[in-house]
């Protein structure tokens, strides 16, 4: 690949960047642009820095003024005034802070039920199937993963309907008479998110049990260790790193949903990306209490993401 | 390991892969259904939903606008990431890590949070909701990927390119044209084709920065709220296809490289 790509430049193309080296108004520009080892150094970092400012951290810097605001968008001749009314009103009211708590503490389930379901499918992927298998595996995986959160949102909505694949096969088997209302509640809304997220845990818990050498377990066996201890005290320690990779991800993406609980929960988990959502309503338009909300979650996923990191990461060197 | 489970094990296994894969099956199977009900038992089966949506002006109009998106927002980041990558590939400078911390920002913070952001800045910056402002908002989403992709591949470059480069007398500018951006294209053109397919399948940004024009998940998701109808399935059926046909060809580039 790299010795076509180095030598199979075509003929016109040749002739252009050799023109272009001699062509005087380009060397008038590049002598000036490219003269010193500093102007060279931000030609090329200008534009991704000023991106960074102005793309990533804009918004966000934005947002968290914005939750300052009596309100926003302006209205014309008014002047802006800063408040802490909204940030009050989360902290005293019921419709507010009962999702909030209710996403945190759900996404967390949720983080922990993907661990221990996708546990055993990384462990057996990475020790008891072949190689070449292996990567047809990931491959195959992948495809779900690739198609976006809506449409496959709405196949788990077939799959649990009243009338869908598992409410006819538990009434075909005769378990039940009538069909169990599995939607529109915390179960439906779980299943479709682990749905959606677990790949984010296969993946890095694939990437670390499949670096930890066999020796390690039989070493352990030689010294009378059994299959328990072994797992405890070498396999678990030494997939640490992918553990904590894999529920950092799955727990930032899970709270990030807005419409798989719109289109599978019900009244009764009602999640916080909805409150958020509903202040940006046309009728309702209560932004500065939208991005109040927006940068409560946001200040509190990545604090409990970066608390949970360090925790794996210092428990991980003290097990080393 | 006991037999016992090695079984279980195997078990868990396989009713993963039947989690992933049953639902999408099912979903796709209905859109074959002879009933404008979706569920079972399945009585009939007909091509007439697929018919119906090759021929709706409206949907083929939508398609083609979230394609548009799809292609604008993975060009702008395939530009500004490559830059970045390149960027970041340099040997240390001040604040290396700050720079690359905050180009990589979009990655970890959760999607509607993002998109309310991202709602409120284009509002500052007058940007109206529409096109362009997804545009941005896919942009912003994509080029964290873009980078760390670009950025591995750079990790396998040989200095001695570059260097050969500029013995010959090539400037910084021509030398990352001639040689380092072709050395590049493989994993860009992989990076491109998840950009594309992130962006087409995106909703939430979408549907916060988005006008009264829908993109195809947007319009899936406002005619899920009346009902479900076999036509969506279709619809889905078809966005599941070519997902997965874009999706396998850049594992396939990337791989290769």
């Amino acid at each position: 690949m790299t010795d076509n790509n180095m030598h199979g430049a075509d003929d016109g193309r040749k002739g252009f960047w050799s023109w272009l080296s001699v062509n005087p108004g380009y060397r008038a520009i590049s002598g000036v642009l490219l003269k010193t080892e500093r102007r060279r150094f931000w030609l090329l970092a200008a534009l991704p820095i000023l991106w960074a400012l102005v793309g990533n951290l804009g918004p966000i810097i934005k947002m968290f003024d914005i939750s300052f605001y009596e309100a926003y968008p302006l209205t014309a001749g008014r002047e802006v005034g800063y408040t802490l009314e909204h940030w009050r009103a989360f902290f005293t009211t019921h419709v507010f802070y009962v999702p909030f708590f209710r996403t945190i503490m759900f996404s967390m389930m949720l983080t922990a039920s993907t661990l221990i379901l996708t546990y055993p499918v990384a462990y057996f992927l990475a020790r008891h199937v072949r190689k070449n298998r292996q990567m047809l595996f990931l491959l195959i995986v992948l495809i779900p993963f690739w198609v976006g959160e809506i449409v496959r949102t709405y196949a788990i909505m077939i799959l649990l309907g009243n009338k869908g694949l598992i409410n006819m096969l538990l009434q075909y088997v005769g378990f039940i008479e009538r069909p169990i209302p599995f939607m529109y509640t915390s179960f439906s809304l779980g299943v479709g998110i682990v749905y959606l997220t677990s790949l984010y845990m296969l993946l890095p818990l694939y990437s670390a049990l499949e670096k930890i050498p066999h020796s390690m377990s039989e070493a352990a066996a030689d010294l009378g260790a059994g299959p328990w201890a072994r797992f405890r005290r070498v396999t678990l320690p030494l997939s640490k790193a992918g553990i904590a990779s894999g529920c950092t991800l799955v727990f930032l993406i899970s709270t990030g949903f807005y419409a798989t609980p719109v289109m599978l929960g019900g009244p009764s988990s009602t999640l916080f990306s909805e409150t958020i959502a509903g202040t940006f309503a046309v009728a309702a338009d209560r932004w500065p209490q939208g991005a109040m909300f927006s940068s409560i979650m946001l200040i509190t996923t990545l604090t409990i993401a970066a608390i949970f990191l360090k925790i794996m990461g210092r428990g991980g060197k003290g097990v080393l | 390991m006991t037999r016992h489970t090695r079984i279980i094990m195997s078990m868990i296994y396989w009713a993963f892969i039947i989690y992933l894969f049953v639902p999408l099956s099912v979903m796709v199977l209905m859109g074959f259904k002879d009933s404008k009900f979706i569920g079972f038992p399945i009585k009939g089966y007909t091509l007439e939903w697929y018919r119906i949506v090759f021929q709706d002006m409206e949907v083929l109009s939508i398609f083609g606008y979230s394609l548009a998106i799809a292609l604008a927002s993975t060009f702008l980041a395939l530009v500004i990431g490559t830059w970045a990558a390149i960027l970041l590939s340099q040997k240390k400078f001040f604040g290396k890590m700050v720079v690359f911390a905050l180009i990589c920002l979009p990655a970890v913070i959760p999607g509607i949070i993002s998109a309310i952001a991202l709602r409120i800045f284009s509002q500052t910056i007058n940007l109206n909701p529409g096109m362009l402002a997804i545009i941005l908002g896919h942009t912003v989403h994509s080029v964290p990927f873009v980078v760390l992709v670009g950025m591995a591949r750079l990790s396998s470059q040989p200095m001695s390119h570059v260097e050969a480069a500029q013995d010959l007398g090539a400037d910084t500018v021509i030398t990352f044209f001639r040689v380092t951006l072709p050395y590049m294209v493989p994993a860009l053109i992989g990076a491109g084709i998840f950009c594309m397919l992130t962006s087409f399948d995106d909703f939430v940004r979408s549907f916060f920065l988005g006008g009264y024009e829908p993109t195809l998940p947007v319009y899936i998701f406002a005619q899920l709220r009346t009902g479900m109808s076999p036509e969506i399935n279709a619809i889905s059926a078809v966005v599941l296809l070519i997902t997965a046909v874009l999706g396998l060809t850049a594992e396939r580039l990337m791989r290769r490289m």
